[in-house]
């Protein structure tokens, strides 16, 4: 584990020793290769876990994800280049040091073995995702924000400190490693429901779980282009992975405490698709969007059948190259047209026609097109759900049929039709964007040809 | 009648104070029907109009296009040599490095999860995984062999029955 960690603490004193018209390029290529090392994390050949040392260890569920952060940061840090060319020097490289302790900390969170070390990493990721959104947000609604992302998770996480304490007292240990088989069953006392509650909740919100998921839009449409994609594509997945991580210490009382989430969830799922139909705010719709794809995670989580785990990593990994990607395309045309209002950047199929192929194979990923590994994860947890209860089929047929009007909505209303007046003279894409664009395209279309190391630990 | 008439002297005078350069609230949105009224020919004479008035379509002052100073430029950074390394090296170790050599190594990753690892039971457990690929090649196999040589292609015993030695009955 210390060939990324020291790596990506070492990245901090590059960025602030480097010349300053060398900041984006040295950060870049070493995040690149930082990744390249992670990719090796995949070798999973161990039936339970690679055991590195007392504090880390490494899953075939926590491995794919830190890849995916690995990969974020190279990402980010190109996404970021054009919005802050204007910023000083010192600025841009507080910046990369804020994407860069972000990193760090969610690649030990995912790879902690400790679940408290796990649950002080968690909290520190807020640090400096807070900071990036609230200081280089674009709009002033940026402090509210700010706010409710913090506010929100902090007051889910507190509990779940108590509880971790309390196991801690209890069993003795929080290893995980250890705890997976030191578990006894919990009985449904009222004690043992608020044990539950307490453990359950930090994730729900960080999901986010459909009643608490306000801080969401607004974080994500606050945030940075750098901010969004991290928010998207990982702290979502914190949530997840910590759900799945935890579900293991709580059975049977699973069985029954989840039913209220499960129906939050399956509701929550169509109620966001269908707000997305309504949006007028690109990255809102994508945000939102992010929350139904979420509420499919959770449906997964809460089942806990071997398909349904697997449904929920594939699920994970896709979501947030894809997500990621849509936010990428939308700063495309937030840095063009200075809105994030769809209708007013109309018809840019003509204008921009490869980057209308980007937007196009995003929407499609997004709407679970086979054979990328979107539909792999939706259609696992689509069938573990059936089979959990055969009502299900209906919510998430439902879902499926209303993400594809509202992804192709949003294609339809950006790219086709014809150009507003004011779109006439935007600039043409950048080889910076395309190549982003591919970066997140390339890893997506190769794990549909590979989807095994991202189907998790049942697999 | 009247409005009209009242809204196009309104705006032949907004295209009179515009390209004399008198104070005109800078507006962000103009319809372009104004534009339509603005006879060039009217004014033509009098002045060399001014491009004083900005339209909603002129790039922002404060936005820089960076093809501008640099044709060729990648988007990375207004310097041309800075700008082509970084392009330079986001695609070679983006592409070439990571993607490529990274999609090798996945591609040749042993088949096999370790058959004797952990414990008897541990939660969740991943049997089916083993394997998997020698497994099927190993099927098909052996499924050739039995049809080229006749022989059924499964047996319904597990076990060979002559090899299982069972405990005699006692009265």
């Amino acid at each position: 584990m210390l060939k990324i960690i020291i790596p990506t603490t070492m990245l901090i004193p590059l960025t602030w020793l480097s010349k300053s018209n060398m900041i984006w390029i040295n950060s870049t290529t070493h995040s690149l290769l930082i990744s390249l090392i992670s990719l090796s994390y995949l070798n999973q050949f161990s039936d339970n876990s690679l055991n590195f040392s007392l504090l880390f260890f490494s899953d075939p569920l926590s491995a794919p994800l830190l890849a995916l952060t690995t990969w974020l940061l190279p990402l980010m840090l190109t996404a970021s280049q054009n919005h802050l060319s204007k910023e000083t020097i010192a600025r841009k490289k507080l910046y990369i040091t804020m994407l860069t302790l972000l990193q760090l900390f969610l690649i030990m969170t995912f790879t902690a073995t400790e679940l408290i070390m796990f649950y002080i990493l968690f909290e520190a990721t807020l640090a400096p995702t807070l900071i990036i959104i609230t200081r280089w947000g674009n709009q002033t609604e940026r402090l509210n924000a700010g706010l409710y992302f913090l506010f929100y998770t902090l007051v889910g996480s507190l509990p779940l400190l108590i509880a971790l304490l309390y196991i801690q007292n209890t069993t003795g240990s929080l290893n995980f490693l250890i705890a997976q088989y030191w578990v006894k069953p919990i009985s449904t006392t009222w004690s043992n429901i608020f044990l539950w509650l307490a453990c359950m909740m930090a994730f729900m919100v960080k999901m986010p779980l459909y009643g608490l998921h306000l801080w969401l839009p607004k974080a994500h449409v606050e945030a940075p282009i750098a901010g969004s994609m991290v928010l998207a594509a990982v702290l979502l997945k914190l949530g997840g992975y910590g759900m799945m991580r935890i579900t293991v210490l709580l059975n049977p009382l699973t069985g029954q405490m989840a039913y209220p989430f499960l129906m939050l969830s399956l509701w929550g799922m169509i109620m966001t698709s269908s707000i997305c139909l309504r949006q007028t705010d690109l990255k809102s719709l994508i945000a939102y969007s992010s929350v139904s794809h979420m509420a499919l995670v959770i449906v997964a989580v809460l089942i806990q059948t071997p398909w349904s785990y697997m449904g929920a990593t594939a699920l994970m990994i896709a979501h947030g190259l894809t997500s990621s990607m849509l936010f990428c395309l939308a700063n495309s045309n937030y840095e063009r047209v200075h809105s994030r209002t769809m209708i007013l950047a109309r018809g840019l199929q003509t204008l921009l026609p490869l980057m209308a192929a980007w937007w196009l194979l995003a929407s499609l990923a997004n709407l679970a097109l086979p054979p990328t590994i979107n539909l792999l994860g939706e259609l696992f947890v689509m069938m573990a759900s059936f089979s959990w209860s055969n009502t299900t089929i209906a919510l998430m047929g439902t879902n499926i049929i209303i993400t594809a009007l509202y992804s192709l909505y949003m294609l339809i209303t950006t790219l086709r039709g014809k150009q507003t007046d004011h779109v006439k003279n935007i600039k043409p894409s950048f080889t910076r964007e395309n190549a982003l664009m591919a970066l997140h395209l390339l890893p997506l279309l190769l794990l549909s040809l590979n989807p095994k190391i991202v189907l998790g630990p049942i697999h | 009648h009247g409005g009209r008439a009242v809204s196009l002297c309104a705006r032949r005078l907004w295209a009179v104070a515009a390209t004399r350069g008198l104070p005109a609230a800078r507006v962000r949105w103009d319809s372009s029907s104004s534009r339509a009224v603005i006879a060039p020919s009217a004014v033509a004479g009098k002045r060399t109009p001014e491009p004083a008035v900005r339209w909603q379509e002129d790039p922002d002052v404060e936005d820089e296009n960076l093809y501008e100073k640099n044709p060729d430029s990648h988007g990375y950074d207004r310097d041309p040599v800075v700008d082509l390394w970084n392009m330079r090296v986001v695609f070679f170790f983006g592409f070439s490095v990571v993607l490529v050599l990274g999609s090798t190594f996945i591609a040749y990753l042993p088949d096999y999860r370790c058959m004797g690892c952990g414990p008897p039971h541990v939660y969740p457990r991943a049997s089916a995984s083993r394997m998997q690929e020698w497994a099927r090649r190993e099927a098909e196999r052996l499924v050739k062999y039995r049809e080229a040589n006749g022989l059924p292609i499964m047996e319904s015993n597990c076990f060979d029955p002559s090899k299982i030695q069972l405990p005699e009955d006692e009265d």
